[in-house]
């Protein structure tokens, strides 16, 4: 009956799946042999796709094999889509198995805490011998006690901008509008001129939160208040923020932002319908990767016209929200001490730094001490990507702990969407209302 | 669905000496058993069993990694006064209903219009079927360039025609963008209508067109009274199973706008996702879901009950 | 046929047809023009001068050949194979006994048990993702295709009982009830009498079935890691779509070879299709 070879067929594809899984004591009684030394532990690594594919070859073809050399270990990387690990690890949580070392972005090291396995043995080292984390990363992965993941790097935006014009309108580089109003007034000019600003009020984790919480925060605006739990959203600046930034949108912005996604101000930067974004380093990277293809209407390449500074001064200071990368050793795992010792190894000094380096200052290291890395005295406007660490004090939730609630008010965008529905005509006093509402919600 | 025929044994003269697992077979309710078995454990592994434990998910506070203490209906209760979720309940229902209308219309159109001999009859045929058989989240990749802001066909065609000035923003704008997902869905459904359809009409013989004719009626009246009735029972079908996967529909509006811009497109199915995988909220999500499955239902027993009606007349 | 004047053929049929035509296929012709144009010219604004959106002179095959070089695209192709022949064969094993059970033989609970299989089409993939994990684990199943050949199933046995059933229902008891009196055995009868009847049924829901399988997105998404077993429509979203970078041209070069085979197998078979489902739905 095929029933019968089907069961047949599961026994033993299922013994080998766990062997490769595990490599443990029980994987190699399941396939009968003998342990040639038991010492040859597999590991599961999922990652993102890297935006720099010459990483991901690097990890693959280099450093996986130099691991199996130095650790014993072997390595099984995979890569999917960044909008797609989530998926992942709620499957592999539930389910109880699944890739032993995850990288998390954001705050999911806070939204996983339960799931995940103490690290503070491996991050307090390499933190004693490179000069300290950053701040940020105690926001994101530090519950108060321990580390829930180790730090890898954080991938930042700044605004990317047009050189020659921006001159033309008369703000040559060194004079770039550094407030709110100033860069407003530029705006103005541009978009005038066919060259509108650019961001994304649409529903993507990366692009819509980094430019959005930044600007509630540089009115002084905020989610939560200093007691860490009431919410406190709806408030004068909070309400004198949507104000500017439906009147923001209107003189400067390209009205398609509405619905754009994380690649879309990319591909209208290198298109050149935008003079100016806040995005990672990924649009002066992919124009330097084929400097034919992304041209500007003068026929030079994009890449000589590209500079990057960051988010303008608001009444209550400058703010950026970058993206940090965490790697978690998940609690599922049956290999945690050989995914904490892979860990150890693969960000210190020697291993990083070949891995950092391939990244040609797209993201910046977890700790201070990759600040004085030579690649980023390698091109200049790369330069302002190198102090992102330094500047990042804050994360979704502020002021209160970036935890659940503070992960859940991102995914349901709603900070994002205050705005978004106020550009697209609600009274401002009404969206503030709303979102305050969603959050109080949320915050329950 | 089932019938019951009253088939009776008879014992024939000189029948062959039967084994005993034939003689079991000959028994109807055995041979049912041996025949519905594997389905019955297939579906009862892959999907009761899971149901029920979505179930359970639903009516606890379970997050990820967290098992959940029970809560009763908590889950559901703070659906009811979510706002996000209320939109999501409009936005699937909207779907649903205005593209399996356009879905039937203009794939009862086209059908017609197949049924007729032209040249490359068989050509055409087999190439209008590429929207269905292309992979949803492929074609929908495509969909989303043409609809991009920057860079839209879209856009520079309806330009040059003159019939617009500006831009249009197809995902970004709220109305837009529900109709612009709904074009979509529409695009990839007509083909399947269209051949299920085209089935149908070709049971329907010539000569009661023909007799219909000569009894002076017009086209329009011949379809309406000769074609249409014949053709009810593929129709209401293939509706049926259509507005199924509609409702559940997942993959398009996740890729095209995400449930963006600020909520306006969101399904049942997408809000499941965000809250459930994005948020870690399992029992959140998965009551999301359930709370589709009575509303299914419903919809579903209306139609068999036409269906049953169409098909005794 | 329309009678009357040559301008009514030209308004009733050739234009709405023409019409449907274009509306249908351009977004295939649209992903041909993208999968060939060289990268440079991708990156136009629609109001810029030069904007050709329906040719390029400069037609590249580098996207096709990154494509196939740079990822695992055939692989995939494999993977997706396998699991879609398999899954439909499976399905259709399944409806077709079910099919035929539920249509033409009596034993109790029968209505039950049919409305049962059908409620279980209704039950929604968001749902059943997260306890299915579970299962899949249980049975060592994970990362292997084995996990989708069995779930797929779940949702392709429905429709394919369902039709079957149709089908079964149009064919007379009498034949049945000649092939026993003449001594065959009732499994028998199903088996040499019924069975071959019911081919084009049977070839059209393993149309349907292979199709659905092979546009599956979040059972493969969630079951399956190692980029080796990944399905097409995983792989090449998940390997194309780097950080905040699309790559369009292999994407859509990645959709449009992705589609071939079940082209292929509907070339062959649409005639089939259209007949079978014509005889499930005369009963």
């Amino acid at each position: 009956m095929p029933r019968v070879t089907r069961r047949r067929f599961l026994q033993s594809s299922g013994a080998g799946v766990a062997a490769a899984q595990t490599g443990g004591i029980a994987g190699i009684l399941a396939t009968g042999q003998a342990p040639a030394y038991a010492q040859q532990t597999t590991l599961h690594w999922l990652r993102w796709n890297d935006f720099v594919p010459a990483s991901d070859q690097l990890l693959k073809t280099k450093i996986a094999p130099q691991c199996e050399k130095d650790l014993g270990i072997k390595l099984n990387i995979e890569g999917i889509n960044a909008n797609d690990i989530q998926a992942r690890i709620t499957s592999s949580v539930q389910s109880g198995t699944g890739p032993d070392i995850i990288l998390g972005l954001s705050n999911w090291p806070q939204l996983y805490a339960d799931s995940v396995v103490d690290v503070s043995d491996v991050t307090e080292e390499i933190g004693k011998a490179q000069g300290g984390h950053w701040d940020l990363f105690k926001i994101v992965a530090h519950d108060g006690k321990k580390w829930l993941g180790v730090p890898w790097t954080i991938v930042a935006g700044l605004l990317t901008n047009r050189k020659s014009w921006f001159a033309e309108a008369g703000y040559p580089e060194d004079k770039f509008p550094d407030t709110w109003d100033d860069y407003r007034a530029a705006g103005k000019k541009l978009k005038a001129a066919g060259h509108p600003f650019g961001q994304t009020a649409g529903h993507t984790f990366g692009d819509a939160p980094s430019f959005w919480y930044p600007f509630l925060w540089s009115f002084g605006g905020r989610e939560v208040a200093d007691d860490k739990k009431t919410v406190a959203l709806n408030s004068k600046e909070t309400i004198e923020s949507v104000k500017y930034a439906v009147a923001f949108w209107k003189e400067c912005c390209d009205e398609g932002g509405l619905s754009w996604d994380d690649s879309s101000n990319n591909r209208a930067f290198l298109a050149g319908t935008i003079s100016s974004t806040n995005n990672g380093a990924s649009i002066y990277i992919e124009s330097k990767r084929k400097p034919d293809s992304y041209q500007t209407d003068k026929g030079k390449p994009m890449k000589d016209d590209i500079f990057h500074t960051r988010l303008p001064k608001g009444p209550a200071g400058q703010f950026i929200y970058p993206t940090p990368f965490t790697h978690m050793v998940m609690g599922y795992s049956k290999n945690q001490k050989a995914a904490k010792d892979v860990l150890r190894w693969a960000s210190s000094k020697p291993i990083f730094g070949e891995w950092f380096t391939s990244q040609q200052g797209f993201c910046t290291g977890p700790t201070k001490d990759w600040e004085k890395d030579p690649v980023w005295s390698a091109d200049p406007i790369m330069l302002p990507f190198k102090t992102v660490g330094e500047i990042s004090n804050r994360y979704a939730g502020h002021a209160g702990p970036s935890g659940r609630a503070a992960a859940e008010g991102v995914t349901k965008y709603v900070i994002t969407d205050m705005y978004a529905k106020a550009i697209q005509g609600m009274a401002p006093e009404e969206a503030v209302k709303w979102a305050h509402g969603e959050l109080s919600k949320i915050y329950a | 669905m089932a019938t019951f025929e009253a088939v009776t044994p008879r014992a024939y003269a000189g029948t062959p000496p039967r084994g005993p697992i034939t003689r079991l077979l000959e028994d109807e309710r055995w041979l049912a058993s041996v025949l519905l078995m594997p389905t019955i454990v297939l579906l009862g592994l892959f999907i009761a069993y899971p149901f029920v434990k979505g179930v359970l998910l639903a009516v606890t506070d379970t997050k990820v990694g967290i098992p959940g203490s029970f809560v009763g209906f908590a889950n559901f209760e703070k659906l009811w006064h979510d706002d996000i979720f209320r939109v999501a309940v409009y936005n699937t229902f909207l779907y649903t209903f205005v593209t399996t209308i356009f879905k039937l219309v203009l794939g009862l159109w086209l059908a017609l219009l197949l049924n007729r001999h032209f040249h490359g009859k068989a050509f055409v045929r087999a190439f209008i079927l590429l929207p269905f058989i292309i992979p949803t989240v492929l074609s929908t990749f495509a969909w989303k360039w043409m609809f991009d802001p920057t860079f839209s066909v879209i856009n520079w065609l309806l330009f040059h025609l003159g019939l617009i000035t500006g831009r249009i923003n197809w995902l970004g704008d709220p109305d837009l963008a529900i109709i612009s997902v709904m074009v979509v869905n529409v695009w990839r459904g007509v083909p399947f209508y269209a051949i299920s359809l085209l089935a149908g009409l070709q049971t329907i013989s010539p000569e009661l067109h023909e007799a219909a004719a000569i009894d002076g009626a017009r086209a329009w009246q011949r379809f309406r009274h000769v074609t249409w009735p014949l053709l009810l029972p593929v129709t209401m079908v293939v509706v049926l199973f259509s507005v199924i996967q509609t409702f559940a529909d997942f993959q398009l509006v996740y890729v095209l706008t995400g449930g963006g811009p600020a909520n306006h497109t969101h399904l049942f199915a997408t809000y499941a996702y965000q809250i459930g995988v994005g948020t870690g909220l399992l029992s959140e999500g998965a009551a999301v879901s359930l709370a589709i499955f009575p509303v299914l239902l419903l919809v579903v027993i209306i139609q068999l009950v036409y269906i049953r009606r169409v098909e005794t007349v | 046929m329309i009678e009357g004047a040559r301008w009514r053929r030209w308004v009733f049929f050739h234009i709405p047809l023409t019409l449907f035509i274009v509306g249908l296929l351009f977004p295939f012709y649209w992903m041909i023009v993208t999968s060939v144009r060289p990268d440079n010219e991708l990156y136009r604004p629609w109001n810029a001068a030069n904007y050709t959106p329906f040719w390029t002179l400069r037609p590249t095959l580098q996207h096709v050949t990154d494509l196939l070089t740079e990822t695992l695209f055939s692989t995939w192709m494999m993977n997706t194979m396998l699991i879609a022949t398999v899954s439909t064969v499976i399905s259709l094993i399944c409806g077709l006994f079910a099919g035929y059970a539920l249509s033409r033989l009596k034993f109790p609970f029968a209505g039950s048990i049919g409305t049962g299989i059908f409620i279980t089409y209704l039950v929604p993939q968001t749902l059943l993702f997260i306890p299915l994990a579970d299962i899949i684990r249980n049975f060592h199943l994970g990362d292997s295709p084995w996990a989708l050949i069995l779930t797929y199933p779940t949702f392709l046995i429905p429709f394919c009982t369902w039709l079957m059933m149709g089908y079964f229902k149009s064919i007379p008891k009498e034949l049945e009830e000649c092939a026993r009196i003449d001594g065959a055995p009732r499994w028998k009868a199903m088996a040499y009498i019924i069975f071959p009847i019911a081919i084009p049924g049977i070839l059209s829901a393993g149309i349907f079935a292979f199709t659905l399988s092979w546009n599956e997105f979040i059972y493969a998404l969630v079951f399956l890691s190692s980029p080796e077993q990944k399905t097409v429509p995983v792989g090449v979203t998940s390997e194309l779509v780097r950080g905040d970078v699309f790559y369009w041209g292999e994407l859509m070069a990645g959709a449009l070879l992705g589609s071939i085979p079940v082209a292929f197998v509907y070339s062959f078979f649409v005639e089939h299709y259209v007949s079978g489902i014509t005889g499930s739905v005369k009963g």
